[in-house]
């Protein structure tokens, strides 16, 4: 950091009285300036580029150009460069003092004046300069870090984003931070968590929650936690970071491809958005929560919309500076503008752009009042994407199941969990077992299948066995929302009953296997009934339940229901690809 | 734009209204309109009936208000929000915070 004060300045005289030049002259060098004069306004103007003063003291009456104009000319050159300008005149009138404001002066100085009067206005008024340097200099430093900060940042959070090309996304920032974040990651089952987030204000004061947002997001759902839970923690996280008038509003989503359904959590967001394939809209998610890190605990009772949806819709989720962002005249774009254009834009394939043109038609030359932002997701398609690659799943050799997986018959390990009565409602089993395994095995490739296969059969057991619920609710959209409705109210007056878990743990030499049994409280079904009807809906492609359990069927190598229904027992085996 | 507030002794009422836009612009004088009100017990009435536009920081701010008004063991309510002003407390869904006054 250069110190300013440490340099010689140099003062501009613009006199066309010799005297007085001479007299200012030897003032200032008294003050360790260095002078330079002209004697009239346009050599004043020449002097001044030429030069580029620290201080210029300016008479009013002069030929050639007088001092306003000349005052006028150089403020209009030097639009950054405050170079503090210093009328000195004898005209003691009020119309002088505004004209010389008028004309871009920072100070007038009448004659006569001491010695004493000069130098202390000189003091004075380099003082202002001098901060006004300082601030400026301070700013441009300001902006160089922030600059820095922004792109560390979003290369720690955005880019690392799940299936970058698969989602588009309109993302304007006020200023050089943005409060708003999009974040979509992917679950060990294959199933796409999404947020889209905006924290209170803008810039780097509404980008410090960003990160352990985005930590939390990542690990809990790498983890196989629900979007409830990660919700529930990133709240109490930013509840005790974040001051208390900071907040952060943010809707969550779980989009499931195999499931074919949607679970949305929106916490202070504009509506979201579910849009058929035609752009009509199929549903609104409307916020049904304070935003995150106001309450300390999320308030109970509030649930999840599920919807569920075809494979061509699409799920778009914005903030509400695309809402409120206002044109010359103060008109909000609203809800309105954006749903048309979300809609004209969906039928040309890409929502994201329309909505970003209107805006911009819309908006002209207004400079942004809040950072914007918008996320188009896809409800399909995450199969092809990068990680979830059915083609690299380990194939397994016919011969090495016989010799091994019938000969050695005794666990490497084994493992069990029983939940029991309120226990059910509350603890989420899959987590602590997928914990379990990575603790003891270290994490693996082949555990996303089996991710899916305990879920399943442990939603199964909980959902049918133990609450008693028929899956056929779920045939129609209506009473798909209905289920869920159902279930939740179940759990909550559950009293009694049981689901236990347990894990068998086969090592081979190449690879191994898992065997799976969860004994449920429940009164158990008809097994022949269900399957058939199952493979019978699934053939006629009308069914929206038991699609769990042929996921599972297929993941599997061996699947038996036992007791009437109660007892499922699987056994999943793998084989290590040799890198 | 401005924060009016009018603190009566014997109905134990402090009345606190915001005019136009009420912003961050507001946060001082915001605060300010009920920080010296230290007596306990008193039911506070935000009124934002002139309110025509509210952004996240004045939500931020009425939190900050709730938070002084639960302090002293006083009572808030939002009084008769514009149809602009209740969207965006809805939005927030405040009315799970703190009561609002249609």
């Amino acid at each position: 950091m250069t110190n300013i004060n440490t340099h010689a300045k140099l003062a501009l005289v613009v006199d066309d009285s010799m005297t007085q030049c001479m007299m200012l002259s030897a003032l200032l060098k008294e003050e360790n300036y260095q002078v330079v004069v002209a004697n009239d306004g346009a050599c004043g103007v020449e002097m001044y580029v030429e030069y580029q003063p620290d201080l210029v003291l300016m008479d009013i009456n002069m030929p050639v150009m007088d001092g306003y104009e000349a005052t006028r000319r150089i403020k209009n050159i030097c639009k950054e460069n405050l170079a503090p300008l210093i009328f000195i005149t004898s005209m003691d009138t009020e119309q002088s003092y505004i004209d010389s404001v008028e004309a871009g002066g920072d100070g007038i100085l009448v004659r006569p004046f001491s010695p004493q009067v000069f130098k202390a206005k000189i003091k004075s008024i380099q003082r202002i300069s001098d901060l006004y340097f300082q601030v400026k200099k301070l700013q441009q430093e300001q902006q160089k870090d922030a600059e820095l900060a922004e792109k560390l940042m979003s290369d720690v959070i955005e880019s690392r984003n799940f299936a970058l090309n698969k989602i588009s996304v309109i993302k304007q920032a006020a200023t050089i931070f943005s409060g708003d974040m999009q974040l979509t990651s992917l679950c060990p089952n294959g199933d796409i968590h999404v947020l889209l987030g905006d924290f209170t204000g803008h810039g780097l004061r509404a980008s410090i929650g960003a990160i352990p947002v985005t930590e939390t997001f990542r690990a809990m759902t790498k983890k196989g936690f629900s979007i409830l839970d990660i919700i529930a923690q990133i709240n109490k996280q930013l509840c005790d970071l974040l001051p208390k008038d900071l907040f952060f509003a943010a809707c969550f989503a779980c989009i499931s491809e195999h499931d074919k359904s949607l679970y949305v959590f929106n916490a202070g967001l504009p509506d979201g958005y579910l849009f058929s394939q035609s752009g009509v809209i199929k549903h609104r998610f409307q916020s049904i929560h304070p935003p995150l890190g106001i309450l300390p605990k999320l308030i109970i009772n509030i649930e999840l919309a599920i919807v569920s949806v075809d494979a061509s819709d699409r799920f778009v989720l914005i903030t509400d500076g695309i809402i409120e962002a206002r044109n010359e005249q103060g008109q909000e774009f609203g809800v309105l503008h954006f749903e048309q254009a979300a809609e004209k834009g969906l039928l040309n394939g890409d929502i994201a752009t329309k909505v970003a043109l209107r805006l911009k038609n819309f908006c002209k030359s207004m400079p942004l009042e809040d950072d914007m932002s918008l996320v188009d997701v896809p409800c399909s398609g995450w199969q092809e994407s990068e990680s979830i690659n059915k083609a690299n799943q380990p194939q397994m050799p016919e011969t090495f199941i016989v010799e091994e997986a019938f000969y050695n018959t005794s666990p490497s390990w084994s493992w069990q969990l029983e939940l029991t009565d309120k226990l059910l409602a509350s603890v989420n089993p899959i987590p602590i077992i997928m914990n379990q395994i990575n603790d003891i095995e270290g994490a693996g490739e082949h555990w996303q299948s089996l991710y899916t296969i305990i879920t399943e059969l442990f939603i199964n057991s909980l959902d049918h066995g133990v609450l008693g619920m028929d899956s056929s609710l779920k045939n129609s959209a209506e009473g798909f929302s209905q289920y869920y409705k159902e279930r939740s109210k179940r759990l909550e007056y559950l009293l009694d009953g049981f689901v236990r878990i347990e894990l068998y743990y086969f090592p081979f030499s190449h690879g191994g296997k898992m065997f799976i049994s969860i004994k449920d409280s429940g009164e158990g079904f008809d097994i022949f009934n269900v399957l058939k009807s199952n493979s019978y809906a699934q053939d006629k492609g009308l069914n929206l339940s038991g699609r769990g359990i042929e996921l599972v069927n297929q993941l599997c190598d061996t699947l038996d229901y036992q007791d009437n229904g109660t007892l499922v027992s699987a056994s999943y085996v793998w084989h290590n690809i040799k890198h | 734009m401005s924060v009016n507030c009018n603190i009566s002794q014997e109905n134990n009422q402090v009345i606190i209204s915001v005019n136009e836009r009420f912003d961050f612009s507001l946060h001082q004088q915001f605060r300010d309109a009920y920080s010296h009100c230290l007596d306990k017990h008193m039911s506070y009435v935000l009124d934002l009936s002139e309110t025509d536009y509210m952004d996240s920081s004045a939500l931020g701010m009425i939190l900050l208000l709730k938070d002084h008004v639960d302090l002293h063991s006083s009572k808030l309510v939002i009084s008769k929000p514009s149809d602009t002003v209740n969207k965006i407390l809805e939005i927030a869904q405040f009315h799970r915070l703190m009561t609002i006054q249609h």
